[in-house]
């Protein structure tokens, strides 16, 4: 049964209209830039920018840099995904035990990383990794490890912020894990337990289909946001050393507020647009089958 | 037996992450208790030797709080209650409704968190002077109401409501609205809370818009008009991390208030019959 | 009625009042906003007809700030601005031209130091006014270096390099000199690129990074990285300098004050040096200007601020309020400054200073320079090829 227009306009209507205004217009703008060659000059007298086709493109294909921040990217993207889904699932899922205690004051942990000021917490995360007076090393060396040099090393940079990444995310994600999982109605644990299902069974057979829904949701955007990494990477290490840490947007950034090239940037932007969007296409078709 | 070390090892897993979660914060808070010298001893001093309020008191010495914090509170409560109407309007709308282009439509929305923020800013920037909403409460609010993620987030948690309960309404001849408000929105509890939650925090933390937004220091927010005093070569690290603990303390007040709802979203379904 | 009726003629008199009053926009950075209030207060009591508001803008989002603000026309009549922002927006055409101002002015060119002046001037134009300077200089532990035999600061590279074994080897975890090896730290490399008498522009903009000076100075830079004589484990620069462990390195004159409230045990066993030479001594100098803005109503008044700012007693009254060195070289005779025998080094490296060239690209050429010479301290070319290569990205960057 089709849903009346009028209905549809009124719980559609109001977001849709705030979206086109503030962020598809804006879009549209940013992709009619990747066109020019909108640069430094351009930005007073916007007469000066002139239309040149898919010219930023080409450079872009053949920009060393850029393709160095997207394996960066993509390699954060790679860990930090999965390690980020099994990490929060499985807090989540404690936290949801009925015999866990002190539930209020875990969430309350959980909650910190994702309040906490971001400036500060960049600061507080220099000094956990720096590698002589770093908690990190520090901890690793109570178990006789010697730590490297996390980011001032070009093999271990990317490491050390693939670990604040999945850490300012875990507990995000572990509350909405959570949201989740207390929406997944009781009588069918109950139902399960009586056909004799163990704690693994039911968390196979049960947890996991009732919690698609926010599975696919969390790792789309996760998809989606790693995807666009900057803060981390622009606060620890600007993308240094050697540019082992340089993301996508960090370059998109540089490039664009930095050396004022908007149009060059709005390009990068586009392809990353065109990246995610496929790959959250590719996330929902997989979760429909 | 069996059962009591299930109990504890879970526990023992979950202490161990929040803890992780825990130190960086706890050296934040102590260090903003410290004396600059204490700051960097190695290795790391939990508790400060000699103590000092002096970061507080030049924090608040130098920023007049109450307006910084009033506009925050203004902002963060209207993107927060207008944001979550807006978007579980939508959500149920995209997860229940059957009308041509629904997917196409949907696809749309969530292809505008996919182009990063900074790309945005300025064409924005330019909108939102073009409607004179520049410097005032309006420019704060309006650009974060609707929410892509938001509306992503409760289509998904609606997805997972029985089609029947919906339909029987709808037979019963409930109209749209009142399926909504009556049978939608209490299930959808937990999920408007986690929202509620998330939207209030980033609103209030939000840093870049306000400080673009505002054309003078009376629509500062209270991240902005803290950060002003991190210098330039972050020299006062004491003072820095002070000016973050007193940004956050409020939300964390918010989310211990607040998150006990996460819990009972789960009652009335568990009340429901189908 | 009359009570209304004398509400009324106040409330016109005050409108009245207040439209003749003229304001004048400031957007200033972090704490120095906070603290030209005062500054303000005074240019106000010589001014009563003016109001002076001041934005504060925090330093780290200062960049945006003013990038949104141009590009939708939304500025304010003054701002601060720092020396390696001037070309990038300065060329762009958002600042004022200056001449004609100057023209009728106590204001001039000899006014400032040359490194400083050097700042504001784009193509021949005049757009800024110098406020105040920053400009590194050697830091150094003379108990440490006196241990190893240097009763005075190293003078020459050579002194610098000699000095820097003999401190690597006090032993296991002991370095000499503290320099930046990632980020972008064209401020921090270029100084020994002057010293060694390179450039990266000529006068006709040729690219010179190739000539045997620049590669000289990625050479010596890199040595100290090679050699383990720098530290490439960001450690903590004051604990470092504080334990001993890295006792040299360069920086302004902000470092003099945090020095002494970050690590007060060693006040007495530090002291500040000229940089080290090879043909020359010169240092990079930076520090804030003063630029109006081309949309500004109240240009002839921003001019006056600035006029105000300028006056020496002015500018040695804000080095009271925030110990931000003069950009006046006459401000330098009053005795806190002429007494203070670090700030007689600062006055002296003042003297033989430089900053990057003005092109609206700077920012290119230095991410540019950082990646390249990066990759010789990564041993991943030799000094040479970095220089060629630096050379190609230099040139296409100009060139567009």
């Amino acid at each position: 049964m089709k849903t009346s227009k009028f209905w549809v306009f009124v719980f559609v209507g109001p977001s849709l209209f705030l979206l086109l205004i503030f962020s598809i217009v804006p879009i549209f703008a940013s992709f009619l830039l990747s066109l020019t060659n909108f640069n430094v000059y351009a930005l007073v007298d916007w007469s000066r920018a002139r239309f040149i086709g898919l010219e930023n493109f080409r450079d872009l294909f053949h920009d060393e840099l850029f393709w160095k921040a997207f394996l960066n990217t993509f390699y954060c993207l790679s860990i930090a995904l999965p390690v980020t889904t099994v990490l929060a699932l499985l807090n989540a899922v404690l936290l949801n035990r009925k015999d866990t205690r002190m539930k209020n004051l875990f969430k309350v942990c959980f909650f910190l990383p994702f309040v906490t000021n971001t400036v500060a917490i960049a600061i507080v995360w220099s000094w956990i990794f720096n590698p002589r007076y770093g908690l990190m090393n520090w901890v690793l060396g109570l178990f006789g490890i010697r730590g490297p040099q996390w980011l001032s090393d070009p093999k271990w940079a990317m490491l050390a912020i693939i670990v604040f990444v999945v850490w300012r995310g875990l507990g995000y994600n572990t509350l909405l894990f959570l949201a989740g999982l207390q929406n997944i109605p009781q009588e069918l644990y109950e139902a399960a337990e009586l056909d004799g299902a163990n704690a693994w069974q039911k968390f196979l057979y049960v947890t996991l289909p009732m919690l698609r829904p926010t599975t696919v949701f969390v790792t789309t955007m996760m998809i989606i946001g790693y995807l666009q990494l900057f803060e981390e990477p622009y606060m620890l290490t600007q993308g240094g050393p050697m540019n082992a840490t340089l993301s996508i947007v960090l370059y998109l950034y540089r490039q664009g507020f930095k050396f004022f090239k908007l149009g060059y940037a709005s390009s990068i932007a586009v392809v990353l647009f065109l990246l995610i969007i496929s790959l959250t296409v590719l996330r929902l078709k997989l979760s429909r089958e | 037996m069996k059962k009591f070390f299930c109990q504890l090892l879970s526990h023992a897993i979950l202490v161990l992450f929040s803890l992780s979660m825990v130190i960086p914060f706890a050296w934040m808070l102590s260090t903003s208790f410290k004396k600059p010298h204490e700051i960097f001893v190695f290795p790391p001093r939990w508790i400060p030797r000699e103590p000092t309020l002096k970061n507080y008191l030049d924090l608040f010495r130098a920023v007049n709080f109450s307006r910084p914090f009033f506009n925050t509170l203004i902002v963060a409560v209207s993107i927060t209650v207008l944001s979550v109407l807006l978007a579980s309007t939508a959500g149920y709308a995209f997860s229940k409704f059957r009308f041509k282009g629904r997917d196409k439509i949907f696809l749309l929305v969530l292809a505008t968190i996919m182009v990063p923020g900074q790309m945005t800013l300025i064409p924005v920037f330019l909108i939102v002077k073009q409607l004179g909403m520049l410097n005032s409460y309006a420019g704060l609010i309006v650009p974060g109401v609707a929410s892509a993620f938001n509306i992503f987030f409760m289509r998904q948690y609606m997805l997972s409501i029985p089609n029947e309960l919906i339909e029987a309404a709808r037979i019963d001849g409930a109209r749209e609205d009142y399926v909504f408000f009556k049978i939608v929105l209490p299930l959808s509890r937990p999920a408007i809370v986690t929202i509620a939650i998330f939207t209030f925090t980033g609103s209030w933390n939000s840093f870049l818009w306000p400080l673009v937004v505002a054309q003078d220091e009376r629509y500062y927010t209270l991240p902005v008009a803290v950060s002003v005093l991190a210098g330039q070569y972050s020299e006062n690290l004491g003072l820095q991390m002070a000016g973050s603990c007193v940004v956050i303390l409020p939300i964390l007040v918010f989310f211990i208030l607040t998150q006990k709802y996460f819990m009972k979203g789960i009652a009335p379904l568990t009340g429901l019959k189908y | 009625m009359r009570k209304l009726m004398i509400f009324l003629y106040l409330f016109l008199f005050a409108l009245v009042a207040l439209s003749q009053q003229r304001v004048l926009q400031i957007w200033a950075m972090g704490e120095e906003a906070k603290k030209l209030n005062v500054m303000a207060e005074k240019f106000v009591q010589e001014n009563p007809n003016v109001r002076v508001e001041i934005q504060a803008i925090p330093w780290s989002a200062a960049y945006d700030k003013l990038l949104t603000g141009i590009a939708g026309g939304q500025l304010p009549d003054l701002a601060q601005m720092g020396t390696t922002w001037m070309a990038p927006f300065g060329a762009i055409g958002a600042f004022e031209e200056l001449t004609p101002y100057l023209a009728k002015s106590f204001i001039k060119k000899e006014t400032f130091f040359d490194g400083s002046w050097q700042t504001v001037t784009m193509n021949g134009g005049v757009y800024g006014i110098p406020w105040y300077v920053d400009v590194r200089v050697m830091f150094y532990r003379t108990d440490i270096l006196k241990e190893v035999g240097y009763e005075r600061a190293p003078q020459t590279w050579d002194e610098l390099y000699d000095v820097a074994k003999k401190l690597k080897a006090r032993g296991e975890g002991y370095y000499a000199l503290s320099l930046l090896f990632t980020g972008v730290f064209g401020n921090e490399f270029m100084p020994f690129v002057w010293q060694a008498g390179g450039k990266i522009l000529d006068e006709k903009g040729n690219v010179r990074v190739t000539d045997p000076e620049f590669v000289e100075a990625i050479t010596f830079y890199a040595r100290f990285f090679w050699e383990g004589l720098a530290p490439t484990a960001g450690g903590n620069l004051f604990q470092d300098f504080a334990k001993g462990t890295v006792p040299i390195f360069f920086s302004g004159p902000w470092m003099v004050r945090m020095i002494d409230e970050q690590t007060p045990e060693v006040k007495g066993k530090w002291s500040v040096a000229l940089m080290p030479k090879k043909v020359k001594r010169t240092s990079f100098v930076g520090g804030c200007n003063w630029v109006i803005f081309k949309n500004s109503k109240n240009k002839d008044l921003a001019w006056k601020f600035i006029e105000f700012m300028t006056r020496p007693e002015n500018q040695i009254e804000w080095y009271r309020l925030v110990s931000n060195l003069p950009a006046v070289v006459e401000a330098w005779n009053f005795p806190e400054l002429a007494n203070d025998p670090m700030m007689k080094v600062f006055r002296a490296q003042l003297e033989d200073a430089m900053s990057p060239p003005n092109v609206p690209q700077w920012e290119e050429i230095a991410t540019a320079i950082s990646r390249r010479v990066e990759e010789v301290i990564f041993k991943r070319r030799t000094p040479q090829e970095a220089a060629n290569m630096l050379k190609r990205d230099i040139e296409k960057i100009v060139r567009k």
